[in-house]
């Protein structure tokens, strides 16, 4: 059926990138919550620098569907697919620039007292890095079912987020010498709340992609 | 919505070469000062569809229609003056065909035929045609030099000129620059977009791109049958048929 067979397979190369940018961000925000969990510096050094071949995935795949554009001239499907990768790009290398805030913080928060509330800025990062995969997974399988499912997930972040903030705020009162580095858990819970939304938008992407129609998925 | 009612309203279209079925139940209206792309593979009927609206297909034997195309309301098929109609209704083709002789005559020669005698009328409509057409600048100053002198894209400006010396409301072209480089082409569609303010225009074209760039709808014709009529961003865009998806992506194969 198929005969255009160098739009395929360009395309091809270019969800080939597309996974391994989503599973470099992925593969970061886990370090991040790793590094959180054993208050380990050296690996949240780790993060930044992995995220620059985030950040050099990004245009280069952005380059490829340019070129694909004007060389290909797809339309329809194609066209959407195309479209969306933008998209994608944008939305994931955003949500590597909040893995990397996520390790920032982890030097800032590091001693004593421990944060009990740092616990939900890791249920944030796993619901997060499930995201992450959820919505690349969608994209590249035009999914837009799993997409749908994906965006739902958002509550999970917005609820921990919620909950970390009303703790916060508790304890800071009880501890006034803490309160800066008490913040800075708001401040970094803020961020991982943006990259639940930053998913989502891929969510609502990839269900245009496939549908041909635009949706809020979460309100 | 143009709340005008449409310049052709095609119901239930079937035609026939001799036994074999060219379009089959063919049903969609135009609206007036729209451009109207057909579009679909070698033999799907979108050709045939169009030489329907002028009624040129009388002249090929053993075609028979069933159906109705209405134009301004009135049917095409029915007891009306065929010459007036093809006046109202002018085509353009593929390839330019200059008749041999000059440019000012070339023009001319169809008022001359509806009976304009007056040698300023005639001039005055050389003029605006040529004006209209996008090419009297290029020509103003070589009216009387034979108009195959001119380059491949000034010859199809050239033709279309002359069906507006007609003074038709309609004009129906086939594939009008598959023969014309890209500067050429690009000057046709310019021209395309001025014409439509005054006239309803329904081309045929290969070039999806074109169809994509010129025109306010788009019908996909595929074995005789319109498959999708829709505006034409929606049809290049998120196209709701496959196979339309499959054809203008290019994945007929």
């Amino acid at each position: 059926m198929t005969n255009r067979v160098q739009l395929m397979d360009e395309m091809n190369r270019l969800h080939h990138d597309i996974l391994l940018m989503g599973t470099k961000v992925e593969e970061n925000l886990r370090k991040a919550l790793q590094a959180l969990r054993a208050e380990d510096i050296e690996l949240a050094a780790e993060i930044k620098a992995d995220d620059e071949i985030v950040n050099a995935l990004q245009l280069k795949i952005e380059d490829q569907v340019a070129i694909l554009i004007a060389t290909q001239a797809p339309v329809a499907r194609d066209l959407r697919e195309l479209v969306t990768v933008f998209k994608v790009t944008d939305n994931l290398e955003r949500a590597g620039d909040h893995a990397v805030h996520l390790a920032k913080i982890v030097k800032k928060v590091a001693g004593e007292p421990a944060f009990r509330q740092a616990s939900h800025l890791e249920r944030m990062a796993e619901i997060g890095s499930e995201m992450v995969r959820g919505a690349v997974q969608s994209y590249l399988n035009r999914d837009a079912e799993e997409a749908r499912r994906v965006a739902a997930l958002d509550d999970g972040i917005d609820r921990e987020h919620k909950a970390l903030v009303q703790e916060t705020l508790a304890f800071m009162k009880g501890h006034p010498d803490d309160v800066e580095r008490a913040s800075r858990l708001i401040k970094v819970s803020g961020f991982l709340e943006r990259l639940g939304d930053h998913m989502t938008n891929v969510c609502e992407a990839v269900v245009f992609m496939v549908e041909g129609r635009h949706v809020e998925l979460n309100d | 919505m143009d709340p005008r009612p449409p310049k052709f309203d095609v119901r239930h279209l079937d035609l026939w070469y001799g036994q074999t079925q060219a379009l089959k139940d063919v049903s969609f209206s135009i609206d007036p000062n729209t451009i109207t792309a057909l579009i679909g593979p070698s033999g799907c009927g979108k050709s045939t569809f169009l030489r329907v609206l002028d009624r040129m297909n009388d002249l090929i034997e053993g075609v028979r229609v069933e159906g109705s195309v209405l134009y301004d309301g009135e049917d095409i098929f029915g007891d009306r003056d065929v010459i007036e109609l093809r006046k109202r209704v002018g085509m353009v083709f593929q390839k330019p065909n200059p008749f041999p002789m000059s440019i000012w005559d070339n023009i001319a020669y169809g008022p001359r035929v509806h009976g304009v005698k007056d040698k300023k009328a005639l001039s005055d409509l050389v003029e605006r045609s040529l004006v209209q057409a996008a090419l009297f600048d290029e020509v103003k100053d070589r009216l009387h030099k034979p108009a195959l002198g001119l380059s491949g894209g000034q010859q199809q400006r050239l033709c279309i000129a002359r069906v507006l010396a007609v003074e038709p409301d309609v004009l129906l072209m086939d594939e009008p620059t598959s023969a014309l480089d890209p500067i050429s082409t690009a000057k046709i569609e310019t021209l395309l977009d001025e014409l439509k303010r005054r006239y309803t225009i329904v081309i045929v074209t290969h070039n999806m791109q074109q169809a994509g760039r010129v025109s306010d709808r788009t019908g996909f014709f595929l074995h005789g049958e319109l498959v999708e009529y829709a505006p034409t961003r929606d049809i290049f865009f998120n196209p709701r048929d496959e196979r339309t998806e499959n054809y203008i992506s290019g994945r007929f194969g």
